[in-house]
């Protein structure tokens, strides 16, 4: 009889076994069951330690996983590493768009998370409901790639593009994924897994209106300024007239003062992604101050300061516009 | 390996993404979580490659198994074919999480045998890619690191250790070496567009690569730009067939693409609705060369090129018709790679969702 424990070698885990000849044919298998020849078995090495022999794995085991000892070919153990028990903590902190209501022609949301999330859940638990529950199939684009920030907290969500763009069979056939006035929800369910493999504590979900088309370029020029009195840390107020995207407005827009100098302050997004402020670190000088406005900055249907999403050929208005930042012009009074 | 650049060190991988083969059987791979495109000298032991098929059941079983972990617990991110040996190299992830780990790993068509591919100390070169994230861009995702990684902060008599990460990234889907340069499609996590980037190899520190937009018409009527989702060089590099996310099939040549310019490809086919571009390989049949798409709904795809360079723009917006096309009934291919010119090699899905290698002769496709 074979006895195999968990143990350590050279700073990591290994199988310790015991009572066995030097020689001994020992192979490890991740499961419970093992096919005689039809899997190679898992990498590693055997170590002598005294009268022990202790598999080192080259690949360290996975929590949750089963292992199979086999010597001379027959199953002699099964070792399984446990999986830490630890209640649920992470959680969905924010959806976005925070807009009541959104273009039937919406092309993305943004999910955040309290902590870092693994990888490969997103397409099978971020769902679009209905108010009666059922599900909105074939509305988000199936995600093989998903779309995280660099520390696994925000998640980009598409819906499928092809039902948006006017002219592609998606579209033409199975038409907008979303209806006007049909309300629908986006749903995070709680099988999404952490990076310590948790689920979440709580499902989350954010429900929307749904309005109608929206396919007109991003306009500075349309913008609402309330423009703060020189010499007060007052806030710079901008109000859009529409959503615009979560992700793009935190980076696109900054103001410049004289000189072309950046004017450093605290900025922040208002309810809806309808409006933008920015709170100045030092007072207002009573000079020509710029909004400089990033081309590239999209409201919730994909449509850009220097394109429409999907652009019709014989509309003039549609015609894209210059690449280049726009400037909106303001002097506190 | 000096005459590409490469020296000799330690990749360090974060993550397992796309691969692809350059020359002198250097391997590209995408690191995503690291903005980073790695050239790498994998020294293929093997032995020239014949031309014969190579099939292997289960594979992600026996990589799942090799590797100690259930098949649940990898996910084969992408699969290339040396072009001397025709050994099967996969880019695998393995376990989720902070557990997670990206191996390459080496398939050797003699046996089958399987081998993670060290990459420890061999000789590579590295090139940060994309727009993840833009010089101007200082948004950062703080968050607490479980472990010693991060900088450390000093609150009045607090240390803490932070972690500092930027938001916006963007997400290598494909990638192909062609003239002389390695052409990388991305999908920005952001804004929706469509880049392809031409990054000159060997690489240099100077020069990262230039950004080409691509705009697609739909149907004389409507022009839109998209993320490539994947494509293919054709006709000795010259030109390139693109999917797009939202399944449009595009052409257009290389030539055509200058830096910062906008381009227009030429919508030759539509892949049908509810349906994904997975992967795009070239082929020859009778001399004359095709292209196969796999697709996630609509089987294989097959392409004659020069059924390509003499479509005319689709016009017709209820007529997903373009180039003339066979589709072949092999349903779950997720990636394709040409396994030494007689065959394909194709990883398949079952319907139970076990995934197999499976060569497609190219005379009989």
């Amino acid at each position: 009889m074979t006895e195999a424990t968990w143990s350590r070698s050279g700073g990591g885990d290994c199988i310790r076994l015991a009572g066995l000849p030097a020689r001994a044919d020992v192979r490890v298998f991740p499961g419970t069951v093992v096919a005689a020849g039809s899997l190679p078995p898992m990498a590693g090495q055997l170590e002598r330690d005294g009268a022990d022999l202790c598999f080192v794995p080259r690949f360290a085991f996975l929590d949750g996983t089963s292992y199979t000892v086999t010597v001379e070919g027959t199953p002699a153990a099964v070792l399984v590493r446990p999986r830490p028990e630890r209640p649920a903590a992470t959680e969905v902190t924010g959806i976005h768009p925070t807009a009541a209501e959104v273009p039937v022609n919406l092309l993305r949301f943004y999910v955040w998370f309290s902590a870092p999330m693994s990888e490969g859940y997103a397409a099978g638990h971020v769902r679009l409901a209905r108010d009666d529950g059922s599900i909105i199939a074939g509305a988000l684009l199936p995600a093989e790639h998903e779309l995280w920030d660099a520390s696994r907290r925000r998640l980009t969500v598409l819906l499928d593009p092809a039902r948006i763009k006017r002219g592609l069979p998606g579209h033409q056939e199975a038409g907008y994924p979303l209806r006007p006035g049909e309300p629908f929800r986006l749903v995070v369910e709680d099988g999404f897994r952490d990076a310590q493999g948790l689920p979440l504590r709580v499902p989350a979900e954010r429900r929307y209106e749904v309005g109608g088309e929206e396919r007109r370029h991003v306009d500075p020029a349309t913008w609402e300024l309330a423009v703060p009195p020189a010499g007060t840390c007052e806030p710079l107020h901008v109000t859009f007239g529409r959503p615009l995207d979560h992700g793009l407005l935190a980076r696109c827009l900054q103001v410049r003062g004289s000189g072309s100098k950046l004017v450093d302050g605290t900025t922040q997004t208002g309810p809806g992604e309808q409006s933008w402020q920015l709170v100045p670190s030092r007072a207002w000088a009573a000079a020509v101050h710029q909004l400089i406005v990033e081309p590239v900055l999209e409201d919730l249907a994909g449509n850009s300061v220097s394109r429409v999403f999907d652009r019709d050929l014989t509309r003039l208005e549609d015609q894209p516009r210059p690449a280049q930042p726009v400037t909106v012009v303001f002097r506190p009074g | 390996m000096s005459e590409f650049g490469l020296k000799p060190g330690r990749v360090s991988l974060r993550s397992a993404g796309p691969i692809t083969f350059g020359p002198a059987g250097i391997l590209f791979l995408a690191d995503n979580a690291a903005a980073t495109v790695f050239a790498v000298d994998v020294a293929d032991p093997g032995a020239a490659g014949g031309v014969g098929p190579f099939d292997l059941e289960d594979v992600d079983a026996r990589v799942g198994s090799f590797l100690g972990c259930e098949p649940g617990d990898i996910t084969i991110k992408d699969m290339a074919v040396h072009p001397r040996s025709h050994n099967v190299y996969l880019s695998v992830l393995r376990g989720h999480g902070e557990a997670a780990q990206p191996v390459l790993v080496r398939i050797s068509v003699a046996d089958g045998a399987i081998a993670d591919v060290p990459l420890d100390e061999v000789p590579f070169a590295a090139v940060a890619i994309g727009d993840a994230p833009a010089e101007d861009d200082e948004r950062l995702d703080t968050t607490l690191p479980l472990g010693d990684e991060g900088e450390e902060i000093q609150f009045a008599t607090i240390k803490i250790r932070l972690v500092r990460q930027p938001i916006r990234t963007a997400t290598v889907t494909d990638m192909a070496y062609a003239g002389g340069a390695l052409l990388v499609a991305g999908l920005s996590n952001e804004e929706f567009s469509s880049k392809l980037r031409r990054i000159p190899f060997p690489f240099s520190a100077a020069m990262t690569g230039s950004s080409l937009e691509i705009f697609h018409v739909s149907h004389g009527k409507w022009e839109t730009a998209a993320p490539i989702r994947a494509f293919v060089p054709y006709d000795d590099g010259a030109s390139v067939l693109a999917s797009y996310t939202c399944t449009p099939v595009v052409h257009f040549r290389l030539a055509d693409l200058t830096d910062g310019a906008k381009a227009v490809g030429r919508t030759v086919a539509e892949l049908g609705p509810v349906n994904q571009p997975l992967d795009m390989v070239s082929f020859v049949q009778d001399g004359e060369e095709y292209l196969l798409v796999a697709n996630s709904a609509h089987g294989l795809v097959k392409i004659a090129c020069r059924d390509i360079d003499s479509q005319s723009p689709l016009t017709e917006p209820r007529q997903p018709v373009g180039v003339p096309r066979e589709t072949k009934d092999l349903q779950g291919i997720r990636r394709l790679a040409n396994l030494g010119g007689s065959y394909v090699l194709a990883l398949q899905a079952d319907d139970a969702g076990r995934q197999h290698l499976r060569s497609l002769k190219s005379a009989s496709l």
